[in-house]
């Protein structure tokens, strides 16, 4: 059995004159939460729309659950909740469900418990009767989440699933989410929450332009660098010049912030300082925030206007 | 394929277009044999009685071929065309379930509503005649399987275009050709009588490119009476007659071919829905 859940090697899409993915190469290790970051158009929804079957590729190759894509048996084995999540609403939610698991084949007899057992995990169990016509946005992206669910998946792909959720629906997705993964599932999230993402994430990869520009686990992706915030006593010349050898020094009263400095060096920091007579009050380490690697990754494009104009 | 069949007959239930449907027909039924008691009453002579109802049947077979069309059309472009539009496809189709599947479910529950809602709306109607005036046509079940196979044909060409465009050009494309093949009908009538072969040719073209109105012939045909389709056939030339009173059956062949025709719109339908982008 393959390790990736995932893999896609240059895979492309064209609508057209238009290119939605170009050359999209990544990797997802089967049992880990892997999240999917990009502006609006990298080409985020198309790459997972093409890897459920909704959008046939162009180019390349790729391998989901070590199948190609398309594959029924695979098919299975997926849950996906997509971005734009709309079901019958005309239909109640215990059918939307059951829908769903007489597509997948789950037999007759376990079908109530597995209908049962979904919606309770959303939290729609008191609606379970209600017509999902009645329902807020919030409420039909939870049912979209119990559809996911259906069928304990190997895979499970995630398009934006906390995009209408409360704060509360949001901890609850979290909680489903590393549910999953402590099950066996591999989980693909899709999401502009970069804050959730740093938070449930094993491994991300940032879409742009329908390329990845930068993949890696969550650890290595935020990378060593660091900036240190020192409280310290008074420094002689010699005490400043070390803190220059270790980074841009910047004076924050009553800090001194050191840029730049991996985070293995800040014991030898430390430790030059106090062989100097510093007093050292305070030691802070402040790593970059996904938010902060995320725009520096996209930040050499001129202007976001230049980076939508490549893409018409 | 079952499970989406079943899903879009469900959905004909649940949305009250079943409901309305029925309660539509009981009160047509209703008026229906109202009015033949009125007629009944005031013309004592029963042969001229009969000949006025076989006259109001045809008219009512126009009504509701005309309804079943429309019908047909415009619950069929919707069905796959709005699916795509609002994203309910974006969750059922990647399910274990080919898009084939999807698309013949599809119309499989169509085309089940449709014919039972041709038959059973038909039927009653017919009864109601019977009842209120004592007529019933030569051949009423084969003039409800032309109708019924009319409505079917129409709904696969409704569905087959909204796999690609939105529901309501996809419902109006399909109403368009059924009336542009009504008037087909009549300019080869006209045709023949003029013997004019490009224009006979031409609507023989537009009679195989959408058959629909061989199979409203095939139904009048069944409906009226013997002394009628003799008279039409007096006063005709080429044997093709009126839309109202076809002079003769329809061509085997062509009723071979509608069938073919509307196997060959599925397909279609098929063939366009799996190479679709969603």
């Amino acid at each position: 059995m393959s390790e990736l859940a995932v893999e896609t090697i240059g895979l492309s899409k064209r609508f057209g004159r238009r290119i939605a993915l170009a050359d999209l190469t990544l990797s997802v290790v089967r049992g880990e939460i892997f999240g999917l970051l990009g502006p609006n158009g990298a080409g985020k929804t198309t790459a997972v729309k093409a890897l459920v079957g909704l959008v046939r590729p162009t180019g390349g190759a790729a391998t989901v659950l070590g199948r190609p894509l398309g594959d029924r048996e695979t098919r299975k084995r997926i849950g996906y909740l997509p971005e734009l999540f709309r079901y019958q609403e005309w239909l109640d939610a215990r059918d939307v469900l059951d829908v769903h698991a007489r597509l997948l084949g789950i037999p007759t007899k376990r079908r109530a418990d597995a209908i049962a057992t979904g919606l309770a995990r959303v939290g729609l169990a008191p609606r379970a009767r209600e017509r999902v016509g009645t329902f807020s946005k919030g409420m039909q992206q939870r049912l979209g989440l119990a559809v996911a669910l259906l069928g304990e998946p190997d895979l499970l792909l995630l398009d934006e699933p906390t995009s209408a959720l409360d704060p509360v629906g949001r901890h609850d997705v979290r909680k489903i989410v590393e549910a999953e993964r402590a099950r066996g599932a591999t989980v693909i999230l899709n999401s502009h929450l970069l804050s959730e993402v740093e938070r449930v994430c094993d491994r991300i990869a940032v879409v742009d332009c329908g390329r990845v520009v930068a993949q890696g686990g969550i650890d290595e992706f935020l990378g060593v660098v660091t900036t240190v915030r020192l409280r310290l006593g008074p420094l002689t010349t010699a005490a400043n010049a070390v803190l220059a050898r270790f980074g841009r020094v910047r004076l924050e009263p009553p800090w001194h912030a050191i840029a730049g400095i991996a985070e293995f060096d800040v014991p030898t920091l430390v430790k030059e300082l106090v062989a100097n007579d510093v007093a050292i009050y305070a030691v802070e380490n402040t790593r970059a925030s996904l938010e902060e690697r995320f725009l520096d990754l996209l930040r050499p494009v001129p202007d976001a206007h230049d980076r939508f104009a490549d893409r018409r | 394929m079952l499970t989406i069949a079943s899903l879009t007959v469900a959905e004909i239930v649940r949305r009250r277009i079943a409901l309305l449907a029925a309660i539509a027909t009981i009160v047509l039924a209703g008026a229906t044999a109202w009015g033949l008691a009125q007629l009944a009453a005031r013309i004592p002579n029963h042969v001229l009685a009969l000949t006025a109802a076989s006259v109001i049947v045809t008219l009512l077979a126009f009504m509701f071929s005309f309804v079943l069309a429309l019908g047909g059309a415009f619950l069929a472009a919707p069905a796959i065309a709005t699916e795509v539009e609002s994203g309910i496809v974006l969750a059922i189709l990647p399910r274990p379930l080919a898009r084939a599947e999807y698309v013949l479910g599809k119309w499989l529950g169509l085309a089940a509503a449709l014919v039972v809602f041709a038959l059973v709306a038909g039927a009653i109607e017919l009864i109601a005649i019977d009842m209120a005036i004592g007529y019933v046509p030569p051949h009423p079940w084969e003039a409800l399987g032309y109708l019924a196979m009319q409505c079917v044909a129409l709904a696969s060409l409704a569905l087959f275009l909204g796999t690609r465009l939105p529901a309501i050009a996809a419902g109006l494309i399909a109403v368009v050709a059924f009336g542009i093949a009504w008037i087909g009908g009549i300019a080869a009538g006209i045709a023949g009588n003029v013997h004019d072969a490009t224009l006979l040719h031409a609507t023989t073209a537009l009679a195989l490119l959408v058959p629909t109105d061989v199979l409203w012939r095939g139904a009048m045909f069944e409906l009226q009476p013997v002394a009628i389709a003799l008279a039409s056939h007096a006063v005709t030339q080429n044997g093709v007659g009126n839309p109202f009173g076809p002079s003769g059956p329809p061509v085997t062949a062509l009723v071979w071919w509608s069938g073919l025709w509307i196997v060959a719109v599925v397909g279609g339908a098929v063939a366009s829905f799996a190479r679709r982008d969603l």
